[in-house]
């Protein structure tokens, strides 16, 4: 009798260890804002920060790749790989610079998982807090800016969001043009709807 | 007796539940693989922060789709078959040591090889190498205009247009 508790209790344990992500709840205690985005959960949970090639393929860089590769949490309670796609910022980029100075370390995050799963068979994560693990204090995930400016310290002090200003994205409007089909095509379709 | 057999059937029935789910708990798979499709701003996609997904696709988001390549948002290849791989390495660079590479590539339909793995649902892709590159032919601006709208700066204003 004992020992059948006993292992209907471990199956069990296994079980709940085996679920899809999504079958789990993540928002106890979450703090993160809505953002009414597609499939969107609050999702607070532990892990660790990798380098998702790395913990993928073996192919390791120092330091989680200095800001080059993409990375993720490997979330502790399953296990499981969550990519992080966004930070905080309504500014159309990531949240590599706010993992980055936490590469291999224990985290906790709170942020939104997000995509529909049913469709495409998996959720992302935009990360919106950050903390250590025993740290008291959550960080916004708001770096990515901060390291743009320092990267270009010219253009930093300079009128305008940083995707206006970047020199590469710039460099690929002269060349392509904002539709990506030349000049020509973007002064017809100006000319049509402006 | 009756608990024993309670306790049986529920073991019976979580070992069933766990064999379905154990897929879940699989070690990454990986095999090689050659994709044909459009290179595209995964949060975009998934997230339909800026609505329809057939919206964040082509010509219609292509300067969206550069900043956030820029922005270091994983870039994925959605093949025709809609399954989209995020791109974890491209022809032997991490995607962001080389951003002009990266940007070349926003929303054009491109052949290519590599090693394509599953993590938790989530499709990864080695890209080892760009075999073809057709340019962008989702010509989805004829559809949706801009996405976001805002894309195209407004173009001044001159005497003709006041």
């Amino acid at each position: 009798m004992r020992s059948m508790l006993g292992t209907t209790a471990v199956l069990a344990a296994f079980a709940f260890a085996a679920m899809p992500a999504s079958a789990q709840d993540f928002s106890k205690g979450s703090q993160a804002a809505n953002w009414n985005l597609l499939g969107e959960e609050k999702a607070r949970f532990s892990g660790k920060v990798v380098d998702i090639l790395c913990e993928l393929t073996g192919d390791c860089a120092e330091n989680c790749g200095g800001g080059t590769r993409q990375l993720g949490i490997l979330r502790t309670k399953d296990d499981a790989l969550v990519p992080a796609l966004k930070n905080s910022q309504p500014l159309f980029n990531g949240a590599i610079p706010d993992l980055l100075p936490y590469c291999g370390q224990m985290v906790e995050v709170d942020g939104l998982l997000i995509g529909d799963e049913s469709a495409k068979g998996a959720k992302f994560y935009q990360i919106q807090l950050i903390r250590r693990e025993g740290e008291a204090d959550f960080q916004k995930t708001d770096l990515w800016t901060k390291a743009w400016d320092k990267e270009h310290p010219d253009l930093a002090g300079k009128k305008g969001d940083w995707y206006r200003k970047d020199p590469v994205i710039a460099k690929h409007i002269e060349a392509q043009g904002y539709l990506g089909l030349g000049k020509e095509a973007d002064e017809k379709f100006i000319k049509e709807n402006y | 007796m009756t608990i024993q057999r309670t306790l049986r059937s529920a073991a019976f029935a979580i070992g069933a539940m766990l064999a379905t789910a154990m897929p879940a708990l699989a070690a990454t798979e990986q095999k090689p693989i050659k994709i044909t499709g459009e290179v595209i701003d995964t949060w975009c996609y998934f997230s339909g922060v800026m609505g329809s997904q057939d919206a964040v696709l082509g010509s219609a988001h292509h300067t969206c789709a550069l900043w956030c390549a820029a922005g270091g948002i994983p870039v994925g290849v959605r093949a025709d078959d809609g399954t989209v791989y995020l791109v974890l390495k491209l022809s032997g660079s991490a995607p962001l040591a080389n951003k002009d590479t990266l940007l070349d590539l926003q929303s054009d339909r491109v052949t290519v090889n590599g090693m394509h793995y599953v993590r938790d649902g989530v499709n990864y892709l080695v890209v080892e190498k760009v075999i073809s590159n057709e340019g962008i032919v989702n010509l989805t601006h004829e559809d949706f205009g801009v996405v976001p709208p805002f894309a195209i700066p407004e173009p001044a204003k001159t005497e003709e247009t006041k």
